[in-house]
Formats: C-alpha cells, sequence, structure tokens
C-alpha cells in the first residue's frame, strides 16, 4: 500500500504493520482503558499468545489459532462474568492465567522433545518478517475497529462513561460489549506477530492514558490517541531500522517516555487539581 | 379503569448466578402521580426493589408489568420508559464527558441502535437540564462538578428520556438543604404531571406536603404499606423497621 512512498519492501511492510496496529489497538485502548477493563488487553494478547502456541504444536497456521483461541476466550469473558457473578476483571484474571499455563507448557514440552521453537517472535513482536496476507487483514481489522467506533459511538460513549447508567437508559449494552471483545480478540491476535504477546499491552493502553492526559471528551480521545501511537510507532520503524534495534520494544519504550512527558505537562491535571 | 403503571404480583428476585432470592412474594401495584416513599433497615432489598421494577434484576418467579409491558420479557424496553437515578456514583475529573453529553445519554435507549440524535433530542436535554438548573453548566466536564451538581445532572439525564416513571435511589445523599428543596420541587413538578416517583431515602426533611405513600420493606418483603403526612414519614418508619 505505502510502495510509491518507500520503496524497501521490508521497512514499507514493517511501517504498515505498524500503522495499522496502532490505529486498531490504540482506538480499543480509549474504550478499555476508560472502562477500567486494562486487563482484557492484557488477557486478550495471552490468550494469542496460547493460541498461537497450540498452531505451532499442531503444526497449524499460528495465526490463525491465535485468532480461534482469543476469540474463543472473548466470547466467555462476559457470559462466565454474569454467570459467576464474578467482577470483570477476576474473570479475566482467571483466563489469563490459564492462557499463560497452556502456551508455557507447550513451549516449555516442545523445547524439551527438540522441535526447536523460537516464542520469542510471539513474546516481543517481528515486524520484518510479515506476510502481505498478514497485512492485508491487520488493515481490514482496522478499518473494522474504526467503523465499529463510529457506528456505535454513542452507545459506545455511554459505556465508557457508565455501564450500569447505560444499561438503566435502555440501551443494548452487552451487544456493544460482546461486539467489543470480538474485535479486541481479533486485533490483538492480528497483532501478535508484529507487536508481541507481552508488548501489545503498550498499545492498548499507553496512548489511550497519553490522550487522557489533554484530552476534555472523549470524541478527541479518539484522534489523539490513534495519532499519538501512530506517530510513535513511525519514528520507531525508522529508528529500529536506521541503528539496528528492535522496532516494537523500542516503540514500546518510547511510548512509555511519552506518557511520562505528557503527565509531567498535562495541563487537564492541573485544571482538574485547582478545581478540587 | 386504568391499570397501575407498576404491577408487581407475588415476585421473587435474585441477582445472576445466586438463586437465594433477595425478594420474597412482593405485591405492589403504584398509579399515576403517586409520590411513594421506599424506607427500611440495610440490607432489606430497597435497591433491589427498584433494579426489579425496570428489570435490571432477574425475577424468578411472580408477575411484574411496568408501563403495560413484561419486565420478565421486555426488561429494555421497560428501562427505556422508566428513569432511574442510581445510588453511589462518582465520576472522576478525568471524565471526558460534559454536562450536556451525559443528560444527551439519558434518550440514547429512546433513540435507537445506529441512529444519531437529532436536535429534538438535544432540546429535550437542554429542558431537562433547565428544569433542574444546571443550564450553565451543560459545557463543563461532569467530573469536576460537586456532588450535588453531579447528582442533579443525573436527575436531568432521567428526566430527558421523557420517562414515565421516576426511580431514585438515594436522591438526596449528596445534596445541601437547598439543594434537596430545589430537588423536591422538580420531583413535585413530575408527580403533578402524572409520572408516579418511586424513591428509596432516608432523608426526609424537605418531603413535599402532598399525600405521601410510604412503603417499609424489612428481609426483602414490604412489611407495611400507608399513606401519611411527609411529617409523619420518619416517625412511622422508626416504629416499623423495630418492629420489622
Amino acid at each position: 500500500m505505502l510502495e510509491p512512498l518507500i520503496q524497501n519492501n521490508v521497512v514499507c511492510h514493517a511501517v504498515e504493520a505498524m500503522v495499522f496496529a496502532s490505529i486498531a489497538c490504540s482506538i480499543l485502548g480509549v474504550i478499555i482503558s476508560r472502562m477500567n477493563l486494562s486487563s482484557i488487553g492484557i488477557t486478550m494478547s495471552h490468550a494469542a499468545f496460547a493460541g498461537a502456541a497450540i498452531g505451532m504444536y499442531q503444526g497449524v497456521s499460528s495465526q490463525i489459532a491465535a485468532i480461534l483461541f482469543s476469540v474463543g476466550v472473548a466470547a466467555i469473558i462476559g457470559p462466565v462474568s454474569d454467570k459467576a457473578k464474578m467482577a470483570a476483571d477476576a474473570t479475566l484474571g482467571v483466563l489469563f492465567a490459564m492462557s499463560m499455563a497452556v502456551a508455557i507448557f507447550l513451549i516449555s514440552y516442545m523445547e524439551y522433545m527438540g522441535k526447536g521453537l523460537s516464542a520469542s517472535s510471539l513474546l516481543f513482536g517481528d515486524v520484518v518478517s510479515l506476510y502481505r496476507e498478514e497485512i492485508y487483514a491487520l488493515a481490514a481489522v482496522s478499518a473494522v475497529t474504526v467503523l465499529f467506533v463510529m457506528a456505535f459511538y454513542k452507545e459506545i460513549s455511554a459505556i465508557m462513561f457508565n455501564m450500569k447508567i447505560a444499561e438503566a437508559s435502555g440501551m443494548q449494552v452487552r451487544v456493544v460489549y460482546y461486539i467489543l471483545l470480538f474485535i479486541i480478540a481479533l486485533s490483538v491476535a492480528l497483532s501478535l506477530n508484529i507487536l508481541g504477546g507481552l508488548l501489545i499491552f503498550v498499545w492498548l493502553v499507553t496512548p489511550a492514558a497519553i490522550a487522557g492526559q489533554f484530552c476534555f471528551n472523549v470524541k478527541s480521545m479518539f484522534i489523539v490517541a490513534p495519532l499519538v501511537a501512530l506517530s510513535t510507532s513511525a519514528f520507531g520503524v525508522w529508528a529500529g531500522f536506521e541503528y539496528t534495534l528492535p522496532i516494537a520494544p523500542l516503540v514500546a519504550l518510547i511510548l512509555t517516555g511519552t506518557f511520562g512527558i505528557s503527565v509531567l505537562f498535562s495541563f487537564k491535571r492541573r485544571i482538574s487539581a485547582k478545581m478540587h | 379503569m386504568e391499570l397501575s403503571l407498576i404491577e408487581l404480583e407475588g415476585i421473587y428476585t435474585a441477582y445472576e448466578g445466586d438463586d437465594k432470592p433477595i425478594i420474597k412474594d412482593l405485591h405492589l401495584s403504584v398509579d399515576r402521580g403517586e409520590y411513594v416513599v421506599i424506607g427500611g433497615p440495610n440490607s432489606a432489598g430497597k435497591t433491589t426493589l427498584l433494579e426489579s421494577i425496570n428489570g435490571m434484576v432477574r425475577i424468578t418467579h411472580g408477575n411484574a408489568r411496568v408501563c403495560g409491558l413484561d419486565v420478565r420479557s421486555c426488561g429494555a424496553e421497560v428501562r427505556k420508559k422508566v428513569g432511574y437515578v442510581i445510588q453511589n456514583f462518582y465520576f472522576d475529573p478525568f471524565t471526558p464527558f460534559t454536562v450536556e453529553q451525559v443528560v444527551m445519554m439519558g434518550h440514547y435507549g429512546r433513540i435507537g441502535l445506529l441512529r444519531r440524535p437529532s436536535e429534538a433530542d438535544r432540546a429535550a436535554a437542554r429542558r431537562a437540564m433547565g428544569l433542574v438548573g444546571i443550564e450553565g453548566l451543560a459545557g463543563k466536564a461532569i467530573g469536576t462538578l460537586s456532588g450535588g451538581q453531579q447528582q442533579k445532572a443525573m436527575i436531568a439525564h432521567n428526566i430527558a428520556k421523557g420517562p414515565e416513571i421516576m426511580l431514585l435511589d438515594e436522591p438526596f445523599s449528596n445534596l445541601d438543604f437547598r439543594a434537596r428543596e430545589d430537588l423536591q420541587g422538580v420531583l413535585l413538578d413530575l408527580a403533578r404531571c402524572g409520572i408516579p416517583i418511586v424513591m428509596v431515602s432516608h432523608a426526609f426533611d424537605g418531603l413535599p406536603d402532598i399525600g405521601i405513600r410510604l412503603v417499609v420493606m424489612n428481609s426483602g418483603r414490604i412489611t407495611y404499606d400507608t399513606k401519611c403526612k411527609a411529617g409523619d414519614v420518619e416517625c412511622i418508619l422508626r416504629q416499623e423497621c423495630v418492629v420489622g
């Protein structure tokens, strides 16, 4: 897609992958961080990680297995927290531990059996060896994320404000919540190879947290968070190739540094402090 | 004869994943324009009763009809017609919504999925803000308001949807005396328009001087139900809670 602008195919794919992963994850991050459900990100990323490990163990596509496993986890998060009368965070904690155990068990077992599995790209991301199909899939899921937010903006903003109050207004909050979980699962599973199971959490949380330091309304958060993620990712890709550094961890560090600076210079924080 | 807006017949309710009923064999009917105060000790099931009326809590047995709809099968439809001011909310200063947006959200259920608010919907939100006296705060972030102003915003949020019934859970808990009086005036106006007010409260000063219906709950059951003067509410409640 960006070939006319970037001649080098590897760099071009890396930039495209980072752009789409940043758009999808940072937009979803605005929603889940406002709903205090950041653990959804960590649970989904580990579910995708476990799915990828299962795929490798079974000798099938690790990406498809990651999608299936994380969508499966997404499908049980809502009903389990409803039926088990548990807070969503507690359900997520249990699912996170289960996913991590499955992934570590399979990876250790395959190493023990001498299958020579390298899990580093799944854990820390790899933007260099990507297939074109992976980038198209990521572009599609980014588009779905943007369309989802535009179509259900009214419902999403009400859920972000307060889920119980939204439900009391007669809104179909559960339908929107379940679609949200499904899209998070898809985005995380498709971004796994690029951002890494351990680092994807940074994209889901940090851009939204940075936007939250400056934005007084949710609409601007949906614009600022992807812009922050896009610009830092693009800079990280350039710096990574220029100085031969691991790209996903580098971008994660830049985003974290940007968050630190944004807290220092947050005028919203200062205004809020003055009012209280 | 006109049917009551709230008609509960022998209902039992339980929270999702819990078989133990919180409300047991409860009968209640509320007519247009009634001003109902629900009192009783902690854990009597008062909040659960409000959430049973609007279908947010599962009714396991019995019949419940609200605004002519079966609550068990049409919960979301019932909630579009019933205002419900929840208890103990707090919006932090970083909440990225203005007062006007929050008041508007009360109307979202009625607008429906995939539809945008119209100018008429915005006008309804502005009217609701005017009724509770917060039109001047429309553009402010909700989290930067005082507790009392946030409470008023939530009441406007529920008025904006044009409710047929108004449920309120401890609506005066964050309000000073003046704000309580203002709010009682708003609720009285709603009652005079035929909208029944059903309120759980422990603060009885400033109740309007109209016929109050006092419903006392103990252990998930209604143990006393009477019409009384506003000034007698606290006294009756003291006696009945002890007896219950």
